[in-house]
């Protein structure tokens, strides 16, 4: 890090990053339709990691000496201190990598990728259940809305021919932004089969007058609707439409996954979520009408020992780059219709505390990969990490609204005008565009 | 169609009902047959079996219909009265480290290596000491919630450990959650809330699982000074070093300690809400509240007040201030303020009665229920009466209206066959799967208590696969007994259909549902998997 560069940023002071409003996002056409239908409707993948990931060792502002100051356990050394397994891959002479996420570097450069600073909830709670809450409802501070913001989006856009496979997590239990009345599927392993086979007459599954039956004695007009207006009741017909969901989803997510035909191009690791990923690369890739999955990455509270350039902290971090990286080698060119997204509920005390750690925080960061996302350079505003500057004084602000990032993906991915839908309660996005996804 | 008709007859009735029942759905659905004030004399024991005793048994109803139901919850409430000597001969026999002090559980399950470096056999018996102590911990809760006459202990049991959740899986609890679930949860579930509440701040595994056993004082600015002056320098002075290695405040546990375990979460017109403020200062009171550990063989493990890394300014939360001199009895004393605080009544009576009666319970009931809990200081039976009694807990709209939970699903499966346990490996694994394993919630929240969180289309596959395993005889440690199958009719299709049903469903043959059930299970049923289908049904996902 040399001093001049660091005394121009002290001068300097703040950072504007994203040049924002790289033209209004226009209702455009959703990638893949009116394509030939040669490939499947445009993907999301949401990568929640869960317990408030630490933004500032991500995102490294190494050109910052007050970063040095505040983490003097964790700190990652800049480009030319230590070695190149330990130190930060600048990006550009102000940020850089965490020294594990060589493979997400590796896509930013080849424009596919896109971190955006100071991002998060400007709602000031620091509980991880209410961030987790209120982001996976995009919804902060409004308890009235009990769905999750991926099934609200679902919902509104659903159409007959929906696909069975249309949103997907791959983990025994929904995250709660998947959760709601659109039928999204849990994904339980192998060796389940034959128990989903052996109930199917039970959940009215092999019989359409059972199915029929069901539904109308459980006062339900339609599949997937089996809750009061909250969404959070509970009933006889409720519990049949759930098994009856998860059986035909459940086979013809069986029928894809064991297709011999679907070959795994990347070199995942051998993870839980590596493993995640490449299933859900495997229904991409097979056309299965996937448009959103959803994987929850637990474990990123860090109260103490995170490490800098190595530990815990780097070895999750390094996990999600190497999986991403392997997810869109795989895709080869379906990576152009498909976007992974990453968020956690907030960020992390700028200062580290007295246990080689960081306490819960208030800004946060985001990833975006894929084809469809700008990638290449920052997103967000950077204010830079004085006192001052610093939310409360101890962590950094939320500039950019978690909500106007979700918007712009909608409406790019998808072309659905969050704003028209009414989408978030009491908040309208989309006149702050990021230009964070291609038009 | 129970659940509509009823709350349907209930509305038809009385109009009132309406307003309050809005967890139903089909409200609006026609009104027919006659109005259903109260359930039936069958129904209450049902679902006094149901909710207060984690399901029916084998071929009992434990004295709940003979004694009339509420003089059952009277003895339940009282659960030191009941002879219990078979489930505590077998927990003493099959799980030594719940009986044990923490420091003999050290002891036995991380014995020190005789050999430096250790052998492989040395290492591959600790791995296998630690796996057994899981196991065993598992494996108790697991066994009395199905094999104890204390129903309703049982009950609370499994309230309270996720109330008060900690993940052995972090850290050194794995060696102290035993202890923890004997002298917290057990201790004290039917007297003082603040006592449980107290207990809980002061045991090792809750003081490492959030943190608070690593929060101290924080630096003043003239030390800050003086370590930014020696920063990078090669010779520090010694005092100032050792500020170096000082670590600073931890807030996790102050946070969780009003959010989750006492006031709820801060609400927006900030009745009996915190501040940022307030959890900074709490968790600066409770410095120095830390796990002690065995050092020589004078200390063992407990709680101790660190008194040099305890924070001894002023403090001030919600309102109450403490000197320097307050030390430790400071957090005391406002930790039993806490726990009689006003918010906390109201937010503790509101997860006891949707865990008891309903996921979205009536006002009027949390309100009475927290007018009890404020009155009697935070006396828990008193509470859990007040909930039993009351006209809510019978109202038919709360009957069977709620959708079992992963683990009360495995253990009331277990309890209405009859099974046999010998091995917990495989409801453990099943438990797992289903998305709640045992004291393994990572998160300080425990699990979610709402209906809405199990309803997942995919999770309801792994309830079918443990019903047709459990019957088949195919979950490792568990066998459903002769006894079970022994009475059933034999060369008489219906007559057998109907001995299980009788024998597994609340509601027997002819409840809703049965018509899909009958079909399902074919002309010509086979036993085992006619059971499991039964135990996989919607009627049996309900309570």
């Amino acid at each position: 890090m040399g001093t001049t560069r660091r005394q121009f940023m002290k001068r300097t002071g703040t950072l504007a990053l994203g040049a924002a409003g790289l033209g209004a996002l226009g209702t455009r056409a959703v990638f893949g339709a009116g394509d030939g239908g040669t490939v499947g409707k445009p993907t999301l993948v949401v990568l929640y990691l869960r317990g408030g990931s630490d933004p500032l060792n991500a995102l490294i502002p190494y050109g910052e000496r007050t970063y040095y100051n505040m983490r003097p356990t964790i700190a990652v050394p800049g480009p030319g201190e230590g070695n190149k397994r330990n130190q930060v891959i600048a990006l550009n002479d102000y940020f850089g990598f965490h020294p594990s996420m060589a493979g997400l570097a590796r896509l930013y450069k080849k424009g596919l990728m896109a971190p955006i600073v100071n991002a998060g909830s400007t709602h000031p709670t620091r509980s991880h259940f209410d961030a987790q809450d209120f982001m996976e409802r995009a919804a902060p501070g409004v308890k009235s809305v009990t769905e999750g913001w991926l099934n609200r989006f679902l919902y509104m856009t659903k159409g007959g021919d929906d696909s069975d496979l249309r949103a997907v997590s791959f983990q025994p239990v929904l995250p709660r932004s998947l959760r709601g009345q659109y039928p999204a599927l849990a994904v339980p392993d192998e060796n389940t089969q034959k128990a989903a086979g052996a109930f199917a007459g039970l959940y009215g599954c092999d019989d359409a007058k059972a199915t029929a039956k069901a539904q109308a004695s459980s006062g339900q007009d339609k599949p997937g609707v089996g809750g009061d207006e909250s969404g959070r009741a509970t009933g006889r017909g409720r519990i049949i439409d759930a098994g009856a969901q998860g059986i035909v989803r459940l086979g013809r997510l069986n029928e894809v996954l064991s297709s011999e035909k679907l070959v795994s191009g990347g070199d995942y690791p051998k993870t839980q979520l590596g493993g995640q990923f490449r299933d859900i690369a495997k229904l991409i890739k097979a056309g299965a009408g996937l448009e959103v999955a959803a994987i929850d990455y637990n474990g990123w509270d860090h109260h103490a020992m995170q490490g800098a350039s190595y530990g815990v902290f780097s070895e999750m971090m390094g996990n999600v780059s190497d999986t991403i990286e392997a997810f869109v080698e795989d895709l080869g060119p379906m990576i152009d219709r498909t976007v992974v997204l990453t968020m956690s509920e907030f960020g992390r005390t700028a200062r580290e505390n007295g246990n080689s750690g960081s306490d819960h925080g208030h800004g946060g960061y985001m990833l975006a990969v894929g084809g469809p996302i700008n990638g290449g350079r920052f997103y967000g505003k950077w204010t830079g990490l004085s006192s001052r500057s610093l939310y409360e004084g101890r962590d950094l602000p939320v500039h950019t609204d978690f909500r106007d990032v979700f918007a712009e993906i909608l409406s790019g991915l998808y072309g659905f005008q969050a704003d028209e839908h009414q989408f978030f309660p009491e908040y309208d996005a989309n006149d702050k565009p990021i230009g964070l996804v291609k038009v | 169609m129970r659940f509509q008709s009823v709350t349907d007859k209930r509305g038809a009735a009385c109009g009132w009902v309406l307003a309050i029942s809005v967890v139903f759905w089909g409200l609006s659905a026609s009104c027919v047959g006659e109005p259903a004030e109260t359930l039936t004399g069958e129904q209450r024991v049902s679902h006094v079996l149901d909710r207060l005793a984690l399901g029916a048994s084998l071929g009992g109803v434990e004295g709940v219909d003979e004694a009339g139901w509420e003089a059952w919850v009277r003895g339940q409430l009282e659960p030191g009265g009941i002879e219990n000597g078979a489930c505590d001969a077998y927990v003493q026999e099959h799980f030594p480290s719940l009986m044990m002090t923490m420091d003999q559980v050290w002891a036995a399950y991380d014995p020190p290596y005789e050999n430096d470096p250790p052998t492989r056999e040395e290492i591959d018996r600790r791995d296998r000491l630690r796996y057994e102590l899981s196991q065993e911990l598992v494996g108790s809760v697991i066994y009395r919630a199905v094999f104890s006459e204390r129903r309703f202990e049982e009950v609370m049991a499994e309230f309270w450990r996720n109330h008060f959740n900690v993940d052995h899986n972090k850290d050194e609890v794995r060696f102290l959650a035993a202890h923890y679930e004997q002298t917290v949860i057990r201790r004290h579930q039917f007297g003082k809330f603040s006592d449980m509440l107290l207990a809980s701040a002061r045991h090792p595994a809750m003081l490492i699982y959030l943190d608070n056993d690593v929060s101290q004082k924080p630096l003043t600015d003239r030390e800050k000074r003086m370590l930014v002056r020696y920063e990078g320098r090669k010779y520090q002075p010694r005092s100032v070093s050792a500020l170096g290695r000082q670590r600073g405040l931890n807030e996790n546990y102050a946070r969780e300690l009003m959010e989750l375990h006492t006031l709820g979460v801060a609400n927006e017109n900030r009745k009996g809400g915190y501040s940022q403020r307030d959890v900074t200062e709490l968790a600066r009171l409770l410095t120095g509240w830390t796990a002690g550990r065995p050092r020589g063989e004078t200390v063992g493990y407990g709680f101790r007040f660190r008194k040099e890394v305890h924070d001894d300014n002023r403090k001030r939360v919600l309102g109450m201030s403490f000197d320097g001199r307050a030390g430790e009895a400071g957090g005391v004393r406002f930790i039993h303020a806490l726990g009689e605080h006003e918010q906390t009544a109201r937010f503790i009576s509101l997860k006891l009665c949707r865990y008891l009666v309903n996921d979205d319970p009536p006002g009027e009931l949390v309100d009475e229920v927290a007018e009890v809990f404020e009155q009697t200081g935070g006396d828990l039976t008193k509470v859990y009466e007040a909930i039993l009694f009351s006209d809510a807990f019978m109202d038919p709209v709360n009957y069977r209206a709620k959708f079992r939970t992963p683990f009360e699903f495995v253990v009331a499966s277990l309890r209405v066959t009859g099974a046999k346990v010998t091995g917990f490996g495989g409801t453990r694994e099943a438990l797992r799967k289903m998305g709640q394993p045992v004291y393994g919630c990572v998160d300080p929240t425990g699990y979610d208590d709402a209906a809405e969180a199990w309803l997942d289309p995919g999770v309801l596959v792994y309830r079918w696969d443990f019903a047709l395993r459990l019957t088949r005889g195919a979950v490792p440690g568990v066998r459903v007994p002769g006894a079970f199958w022994g009475g059933l009719p034999k060369g008489d299709p219906a007559g057998l259909k109907r001995a299980l049903a009788e024998g597994l469903l609340a509601e027997g043959v002819g409840g809703e549902g049965w018509d899909g059930l009958d079909r399902a299970l074919g002309e010509k049923p086979e036993a085992k998997r006619a059971a499991g289908l039964m135990l996989g049904s919607p009627m049996f996902q309900e309570q």
